[in-house]
């Protein structure tokens, strides 16, 4: 990404890691200007509700626990926000109300360069549609600005943040290790780009360590290629210890 | 007694420590582990295991579809689905990879058209023979949802097996999967490394520790790649910290050649029994 804005193309990176967003630290930005990111919660009011006990009965995260001829309780910690409660309410008692889910934040750091960052709210489960609106909001920069590209860091792993994450995207890029770890999760994480019929190629980090076979035999699998090798450096690892990102631009 | 070992940022020594400890533990005492980054699971590797058992598949979450021969293509069910599941080409479709299962689009539509079908979303692999103690290691198939929920059915399973100490490596992030591995934790060991991110996540991590009022420690891993941030980190922990582990290449060699780090020569295992040492005292 630096690379790119280097080249004078137009970039915006959204850190779509959510949960652990670390974009901003490699690149030494502050967190300004949070913006609040809402999502959908059930309210109830106890002076309409009938006590029929049907909200309870169609949500699907055990989320709504319900007595006969008593108001039903939401256990909110569960709840996914998908609204099934104040859809089927007979009585219009239950509303949905916005409540705080995360939030996001813009830096520029030069005239070719964005950044668009989401972080959860600790406590928060679904994670997934803050990756979906930080998106959103930073593919509306990518347009106002004209940007030729728009980079999205992904979190770890397989589920639905990350499958947010991925969508619409043209190319992705799976970075792993030459270690059993490495071609095993690599090999999840071509699997869903698969089905996500996403065009990608492997980038092997610490590609002089360890044993390449496997990652080579998943290369071959999934027929996606090794492009871009970066050998172990300990001045690698210094630098990114210690979070000067410039400097492991140019060791790269 | 269960142990969840957790980190925020990935890739700090989560599975190497759950799986040092394990080893550690079983010498005196009945260990059930568990891998509960089902999204990622690795556990099995750091202790040397590629093969299970048995496998069971689960299905703990349900798929909706539209059938078109129904259709009435009145779009209630676009306006009601909150996580954007539902397409609208030439007529109505859902994309599976978004769609939660919730049902919403099933409740509001006018024409039965919506069915919602249960789907295996994921396995659960035990191996009891190999290592003296059982492993149950979960995995959500790519591309499905229901991590969390996948993380409860293997810890449920993990009860059913004999034991003093429960030992569950959890995901990376603090979202769906990570809440389920910390829930109900009498201790959690939280494993970070000296970099910006692993500090920041460790101060996330430690958001839901706290918010489940669960005794925690702290380890560093790798911390000579940054001694003076290290040093901040082990001084912000206190008497948090149950120690710090240096960085040594050849703990690649052991997991390329599948063989546990304990087992292993090098300065990482010492510090390992070290902190195994004061968990075993403090939890």
């Amino acid at each position: 990404m630096l690379k790119l804005s280097n080249e004078g193309k137009k970039v915006v990176l959204c850190d779509c890691d959510v949960e652990c967003p670390n974009d901003y630290l490699l690149l030494n930005q502050e967190i300004v200007d949070p913006k609040p990111i809402y999502r959908k919660l059930p309210e109830l009011d106890e002076a309409k509700c009938v006590k029929c006990g049907i909200c309870s009965r169609v949500c699907k995260e055990n989320a709504v626990f319900w007595v006969k001829e008593k108001p039903p309780m939401f256990f909110l910690d569960l709840c996914s926000g998908c609204g099934a409660c104040w859809i089927v309410c007979p009585n219009d008692a239950i509303k949905p109300k916005e409540d705080l889910a995360g939030e996001f934040f813009v830096n520029q750091l030069n005239s070719n360069l964005w950044l668009v960052t989401g972080r959860s709210k600790p406590g928060i489960s679904e994670t997934g549609p803050i990756v979906g609106e930080v998106k959103r909001r930073a593919m509306e920069l990518a347009k106002d600005i004209n940007a030729d590209y728009l980079i999205v860091d992904t979190s770890p792993g397989t589920h639905c943040n990350v499958i947010q994450a991925l969508l619409n995207c043209e190319k992705a890029y799976v970075v792993t290790e030459p270690t059993p770890l490495g071609a095993h999760d690599s090999a999840l994480i071509l699997e869903l780009i698969k089905k996500m019929q996403i065009p990608a190629e492997i980038v092997l980090n610490k590609s002089d360590v360890g044993d390449r076979k496997q990652v080579e035999e998943i290369s071959s699998n999934f027929g996606v290629s090794i492009t871009i090798e970066i050998p172990y450096s300990d001045e690698l690892v210094r630098s990114y210890s210690e979070g000067k990102l410039e400097e492991m631009v140019d060791l790269i | 007694m269960k142990l969840v070992v957790a980190s925020g940022k990935g890739g700090t020594g989560k599975s190497m420590m759950a799986s040092s400890l394990a080893i550690l533990f079983s010498e005196n005492v009945r260990v059930v582990a568990c891998d509960c980054d089902v999204d990622a699971p690795n556990l099995g590797l750091w202790l040397g295991i590629t093969e299970y058992d048995s496998t069971k598949r689960i299905s703990t979450s349900e798929k909706a579809t539209i059938n078109p021969d129904k259709c009435v293509e009145c779009g209630e069910c676009f306006e009601a689905c909150q996580f954007g599941a539902i397409e609208r080409t030439r007529g109505f479709t859902i994309n599976p990879l978004l769609c939660e299962g919730c049902g919403v689009c099933q409740l509001v539509c006018p024409a039965d058209a919506v069915e919602l079908k249960k789907v295996m979303n994921g396995e659960i692999g035990i191996n009891e023979k190999k290592l003296g103690f059982p492993l149950v290691s979960g995995q959500l198939y790519p591309g499905e949802t229901g991590s969390g929920k996948i993380v409860q059915e293997l810890r449920r399973m993990a009860e059913e097996f004999d034991h003093d100490v429960m030992i569950i490596d959890s995901a990376a992030g603090i979202g769906c999967p990570v809440i389920a591995s910390v829930t109900g934790c009498d201790y959690a060991i939280l494993v970070t490394e000296p970099t910006p991110s692993g500090f920041t996540d460790l101060g996330r991590i430690l958001e839901i520790v706290n918010h489940f009022q669960i005794p925690f420690g702290i380890v560093v891993n790798k911390w000579d790649i940054n001694p003076s941030l290290s040093k901040k980190i082990e001084n912000w922990s206190g008497e948090r910290l149950l120690g710090k582990i240096p960085y040594d290449r050849k703990v690649v060699d052991s997991i390329v050649n599948l063989k546990p780090v304990v087992y292993s020569d090098t300065e990482v295992t010492s510090e390992v029994l070290k902190i195994f040492e004061k968990i075993k005292n403090q939890s």
